[in-house]
């Protein structure tokens, strides 16, 4: 009998408090919102899968919770702590992106800048409100809008944070469609929103293709050298991808390289938000932070887009402001979407794809600078 | 949680915020203006024979990549050319296997140089519907 009643002691139900049920409730909720909503279903499904699993209460000195040494989740986890993941991430992400509308459209590269004023303004608010300078800096990161450059940022600096952090930036790259529309309708006229966006851009010829990941990889990891473990190998499989001569790798990074890594880097760091380490009021904060980084990221594209007008001869659509962020593609499909709410003629997605791009790069720059900073 | 500013400037975070905002700029505003310019650099300092050509982007690539050879008006050239490519065939040779080699490497209009080698009676006949060279 007392055999019986220690075993149910030490059952995930006995052990069970409402933090655990909370986190096992947003975990439902991120598969749902994966699949019945189809938000970003190739992140969202493993971390909220990922929550349910870390969030079942078990009995510690097992071996099975993911801060526990020698676990399975442990050494999964390493990926994610050494910011090996997030590299591979980068590497297939490199491989997937076609940067000739960018280099087609320069200009637009300085919107892709400006989104990453929210970092700056995050990293301000969160030093006020107490965290310390590395916290800050890997709160701040969020306004990036890019998950595994928060991770990698955060692994690095305040690898303590990095479950709030991961699962805040993972979260509003997926509310995008909730968050940037109306920070776009409230920043800009009708009128602004009507400006159709030329089509006749040149043709980007193969070899500009080509020569752009080297003169990339140069111009940024000499910049931010700190930036070279997240630039490095995205220019290297954006080169694959381009020469045409190693089309078997570039496919595989493409592929299978990048999908086991977002597996792996997904379920861990949903597991990783273990009640007991997880519901903290510096969560909360993180939470707070990361909406007024991405709000702000978004806000500071539209913006510097409009201060650009005042230039430009030709005006550019300031909606295409809010595609800096590096969430590729879903805040330029926002923005193409956006745009067609007001005129269906109006195509600004290829246009928009040019700030995403930029917009990758610029954050992981960000990071590097971050990093640099916090070297001292 | 209490917001303080004065926490902002114990931690350097003014200065912090300032330079990198500034050193993103300015490094993507450089990249920009080299990406701008990258095409104009490339053809002044281009060298054809780097890059073979692959089917994307330009369509010029494919006949430069040959050394400038005009494979329409220059058939002892294009002869020498579509000469290696048959050393695998053996002889006498299917020019239909022939065609598919030379648009394997992307040779600029393979059909229309068979048919000229052809006229110039450099592709000669050999019964079958096979051709062989046309022997000196």
């Amino acid at each position: 009998m007392e055999l019986a009643y220690d075993f149910l002691k030490n059952t995930g139900y006995a052990m069970a408090d409402w933090r655990y049920l909370m986190m096992i409730a947003i975990g439902i909720i991120f598969c749902y919102l994966s699949i019945a909503k189809k938000y970003e279903p190739l992140l969202l499904l493993p971390i909220g899968f990922g929550i349910i699993i870390g969030n079942i209460p078990f009995f510690k000195g097992f071996g099975l919770g993911i801060y526990e040494n020698n676990s399975v989740l442990h050494y999964l986890y390493f990926g994610v702590t050494t910011g090996l993941y997030p590299s591979i991430v980068f590497l297939g992400l490199g491989a997937m992106t076609d940067f000739s509308s960018m280099l087609a459209r320069p200009k637009l590269m300085l919107l892709g800048a400006s989104a990453q004023m929210g970092i700056y303004f995050t990293l301000l608010g969160a030093l006020a409100l107490g965290f310390a300078p590395k916290e800050a800096a890997s709160v701040a990161i969020i306004g990036g809008a890019d998950g595994p450059t928060s991770i990698f940022l955060t692994a690095k600096l305040a690898p303590h944070l990095i479950g709030p952090v991961a699962i805040a930036a993972y979260s509003y790259m997926a509310l995008i469609p909730l968050i940037q529309p109306p920070i776009m309708r409230l920043l800009t006229t009708k009128k602004e929103r009507l400006i159709r966006m030329p089509d006749t851009e040149r043709k980007v010829s193969r070899k500009e293709l080509v020569f752009f990941p080297i003169v990339g990889v140069l111009l940024c990891c000499f910049l931010a050298p700190a930036s070279i473990p997240l630039l490095g190998p995205f220019f290297f499989g954006n080169l694959m991808k381009v020469s045409g001569v190693v089309d078997r790798l570039a496919k595989t990074a493409s592929n299978a390289v990048i999908d086991t890594a977002t597996i792996f880097l997904g379920f861990t760091v949903g597991a990783s938000t273990q009640a007991d380490v997880f519901i903290t009021p510096k969560a909360l904060t993180i939470f707070f932070l990361g909406s007024v980084a991405f709000s702000i990221a978004t806000a500071s594209g539209v913006i510097f887009a409009k201060i650009m007008n005042l230039f430009l001869k030709e005006k550019i659509n300031p909606l295409l402001g809010a595609a800096g962020v590096s969430a590729v593609p879903g805040s330029a499909r926002e923005v193409h979407m956006t745009a067609q709410k007001e005129d269906p003629g109006n195509y600004l997605l290829m246009h928009a794809m040019a700030c995403n791009a930029s917009g990758v790069i610029g954050s992981a720059i960000c990071a590097g600078i971050l990093w640099s900073f916090m070297m001292k | 949680m209490v917001f303080d500013i004065a926490r902002i400037t114990a931690n350097n975070g003014w200065a912090m915020a300032v330079i990198g905002a500034v050193l993103v700029m300015l490094g993507l505003a450089t990249l920009s203006l080299i990406i701008a310019q990258l095409h104009k650099i490339i053809g002044f300092f281009e060298n054809k024979t780097i890059f073979p050509p692959t089917g994307k982007g330009e369509a010029a690539p494919a006949a430069a990549a040959d050394g400038d050879v005009d494979y329409l008006a220059d058939p002892e050239s294009s002869a020498k050319r579509y000469k290696v490519l048959t050393e695998k065939l053996g002889d006498p040779f299917d020019l239909t296997q022939l065609y598919q080699l030379a648009q394997r490497d992307q040779l600029p209009h393979p059909h229309l140089t068979l048919r000229t080698l052809r006229e110039a009676g450099l592709l000669v006949p050999a019964g079958e519907g096979t051709f062989s060279w046309k022997t000196a």
